[in-house]
């Protein structure tokens, strides 16, 4: 993987070169991603990607030409008035352009985009080259003003999209890409200027050049993500062959990597976690195909083959596997997720990555609950499987891990009479009565509503549990401040659990 | 619960025995709630929130694979849910010596935790019930605090000299505590204070054997009447335990969360089920 390659380069290069210690890389890297989580709760996260010429290795700022001013203003003088040497000159251009404080002079230059646009459409093939790496470096800036002053180059870009070069359309897709954020007007451009065919018809045609792809499927994503995306860009991208091919890249190629899947992944994490109705993408095998990647993924993992990275596949295809599934009638869910391998697969993920990733072995547990809510199946196989004792076992991890293991634990009990008395023999009662006892409210409520559902299930379960001194828990939570809690525990001792007493004495007779 | 119509439409593979008896229990008083339900998350969801980062740090170069700093997992702390403690703790084993040692054998009466399910029916019996002082007068019904002795005295004071020399219950053994607290319990029981210190000063007061040997009513402040506390196996483990429980409960203990306190007519504790120890004949 080109990026992942890069990045630990890059690491390694600066920590080595600089004398900057791991530290001070740490410390960045913590800081940036604060600054990305603050950006995720205003609704602003938002991220580019530069390409790096073939030359270089990092993305270093830091130039050796003086900050901008001049150097655009004479650059640009030269460019429009010389001959020859203009690739020379727009080659010494993009570097300078990597500067932000060059990107906005460029931009505040009267005519400095027409000259470029012109130079991109020029019949020089390097000259266009080095144009769109211009355009590249201004696409990336941060300042959201410079994207809308590309725009007159958008229609060129586009048109290259099914051009031969590998490298030049590459460029087009990352500076459409880079562009998509920054402004509603930007994406209403593109959209008029047909850049969700033009991207359907790249992969189509490119579908062997991987590199393309994920190009592609990322320029797609930074449309997808769009705060107006639901109403504007999904339906539009719903309608197109986007989704079949988005599906048709998703397995990952040995040699190339995970890259190009994972960038289709989180389109179609886009796609069906904006609509309520995801039929169509049903229809087409998204459930069954996702499904099927995780189980391969979750099998590599656990063999210990966990390629790096790859954790950024599982992430997405979770959330459509988790998301899709409320699309997915009862009935037809046998039919849609073939891979019977799947509650194996996902429970084996929440253990590898419960102390690296717990946030994902969050995501999966939550996969597990849409798994077993509403099919039987699922249930039984999470039992004959004997997936549960394991499960059990997580019960201690807070955040939303164990409130989430006792829905489906729930789900279980909530089928049939058999599931309970299964549950009971795997030590489930036991847990309970530790639970029952935890600070979590919505714990000790859960708990609460499973225990119902096993002592009404059978008399065996609730003998066991009031051999298991399970009585004396209830009758602590009849005096608890929360009402759901007295409520529950005095409907269950009450109406259920009283019959099963083993000493009843006529001192300890309970008033009629 | 669900509706009855929708338990119909829902019965392929599901137990038709199980749905009797879910139905059967829906009453209106049925507080249970829970249905399986699948969960729709959208793209801004909070639960998505860490992986929209990883995913975002990868798409700006800073991934890196090895996790430099590790998550921290957290696990679920345990509290005692007896309404007007608020002790949480972060293991269930120490839970469970908090309320053994301070919940389990409450008398109804009078509030005090005893050490052990004998010592809480001797005090009962001693201290609450009327019926014992009569019978008192005629027969020998001070028991002896040790298991399996079985003699019985006339008084508390015969016991408390059979215990000495039998039993070698040391004389000059002092509860301290109990003995400054004495006076200001009565007073301090209504007051809103914090909570886990009310609970230790129960304990305080109740070790069970100097309680039980000096025989006084729970509403007399103890007088001039020495503490001639006797150390006994029991008292040991009380003390042990007491200092367990003094650990073990949180440095900063809060502040009960709800006013609900239980009713002087309830009480918990080893066989009291749905019955009221000490107390004979009907609850109002």
């Amino acid at each position: 993987m080109w990026r992942l390659n890069k990045a630990r380069h890059k690491a390694r290069h600066k920590a080595g070169q600089q004398g900057g210690n791991l530290d001070e890389l740490r410390l960045k890297r913590r800081e940036n991603e604060r600054a990305l989580r603050q950006a995720r709760r205003d609704r602003q996260l938002v991220s580019k990607r530069l390409l790096l010429n073939e030359d270089e290795e990092q993305p270093d700022v830091s130039m050796d030409t003086a900050p901008g001013g001049h150097d655009i203003v004479s650059l640009l003088h030269k460019l429009q008035h010389t001959g020859t040497e203009k690739e020379a000159h727009l080659k010494a251009l993009s570097k300078v352009l990597r500067d932000p404080a060059a990107q906005l002079t460029f931009i505040k230059h009267e005519n400095s985009m027409h000259l470029l646009v012109g130079l991109l459409t020029g019949s020089n093939a390097q000259c266009r080259l080095q144009a769109v790496r211009c355009l590249h470096e201004l696409s990336h800036s941060s300042h959201t003003n410079v994207a809308p002053a590309c725009l007159p180059a958008t229609p060129y870009l586009l048109t290259y999209l099914s051009g031969p070069s590998t490298k030049f359309t590459e460029l087009c897709l990352y500076t459409l890409g880079n562009m998509c954020p920054d402004s509603n007007v930007v994406r209403e451009k593109l959209l008029a200027q047909g850049i969700i065919p033009a991207l359907a018809s790249c992969i189509e045609n490119q579908r062997h050049t991987l590199a393309v792809v994920e190009a592609a499927a990322f320029t797609l994503s930074q449309l997808l993500q769009a705060r107006d995306a639901p109403e504007k860009i999904i339906p539009i991208v719903l309608k197109s062959t986007l989704p079949s091919r988005l599906l048709s890249v998703l397995t990952p190629d040995p040699q190339f990597g995970l890259a190009p899947a994972i960038e289709c992944a989180w389109c179609l994490h886009y796609l069906i976690c904006s609509t309520d109705d995801n039929k169509e993408l049903l229809a087409q095998g998204a459930l069954s195909q996702c499904s099927s990647l995780l189980v391969s993924l979750g099998g590599a993992v656990t063999e210990g083959n966990k390629e790096d990275g790859i954790e950024l596949l599982i992430w997405p295809l979770l959330r459509c596997v988790g998301n899709i599934l409320s699309s997915c009638p009862e009935e037809d869910l046998n039919a849609q997720l073939t891979d019977a391998h799947l509650p194996a697969s996902l429970c084996a993920l929440v253990q590898a990555y419960l102390h690296t990733l717990p946030a994902l072995a969050r995501e999966t547990v939550w996969v597990l609950n849409n798994l077993t809510a509403h099919s039987t199946e699922f249930c039984s196989a999470l039992l004959t499987l004997n997936l549960v004792p394991g499960l059990i076992q997580l019960l201690p991890f807070s955040q939303g891990i164990n409130t989430m293991i006792l829905r489906i634990l729930a789900n279980i009990a909530h089928k049939k009479k058999e599931f309970c008395v299964q549950l009971m023999q795997l030590g489930l009662l036991s847990a309970l009565c530790a639970t029952l006892k935890m600070a979590d409210q919505e714990m000790v409520i859960q708990s609460l509503d499973i225990l119902f559902m096993m002592t009404v299930s059978s008399p065996v379960v609730a003998e066991e549990f009031v051999r298991q001194d399970g009585l004396s828990l209830l009758e602590v939570l009849q005096y608890n401040g929360a009402a759901e809690m007295r409520q529950r525990s005095t409907y269950l001792l009450e109406k259920h659990l009283l019959s099963y007493q083993q000493h009843i004495t006529v001192d300890n007779m309970p008033d009629p | 619960m669900l509706q009855p119509e929708a338990l119909q439409l829902r019965t392929e593979g599901r137990d038709e025995q199980q749905e009797r008896r879910l139905s059967e229990s829906e009453d209106g008083n049925n507080p249970f709630s829970f249905t399986p339900q699948i969960i729709r998350l959208h793209k801004d969801h909070e639960l998505f929130e860490d992986g929209d980062i990883h995913r975002h740090m990868y798409l700006q170069d800073l991934y890196i694979s090895e996790a430099e700093d590790k998550p921290a997992l957290s696990v679920s702390e345990f509290a005692c849910h007896i309404s007007g403690c608020s002790a949480v703790f972060s293991a269930l084993e120490e839970y469970e010596h908090h309320y053994n040692a301070l919940h389990r054998h409450v008398c109804c009466s009078c509030r005090r935790s005893l050490p052990s399910a004998r010592l809480l029916d001797i005090h009962i019996q001693e201290w609450h019930d009327s019926l014992f002082t009569i019978l008192a007068q005629k027969q020998d019904m001070y028991q002896c605090l040790v298991e399996g002795c079985g003699q019985t005295f006339r008084t508390n004071k015969h016991r408390k000299d059979h215990l000495i020399r039998i039993h070698k219950y040391p004389p000059d053994f002092r509860f301290d505590k109990t003995k400054k607290e004495r006076g200001r319990r009565e007073t301090k029981r209504r007051e809103q204070k914090d909570a886990a210190m009310e609970v230790v000063d129960d304990v305080c007061e109740s070790e069970g054997v100097c309680e039980v040997m000096c025989n006084s009513p729970s509403d007399e402040p103890e007088g001039g009447e020495s503490m001639e506390t006797h150390e006994c196996e029991e008292k040991a483990s009380t003390e042990d335990v007491l200092a367990a429980a003094q650990d073990t409960e949180s440095t900063a203990p809060r502040k009960p969360q709800y006013s609900y306190r239980i009713p002087n007519t309830v009480c918990f504790g080893h066989g009291s089920v749905r019955g009221f120890r000490g107390r004979r004949g009907r609850r109002k």
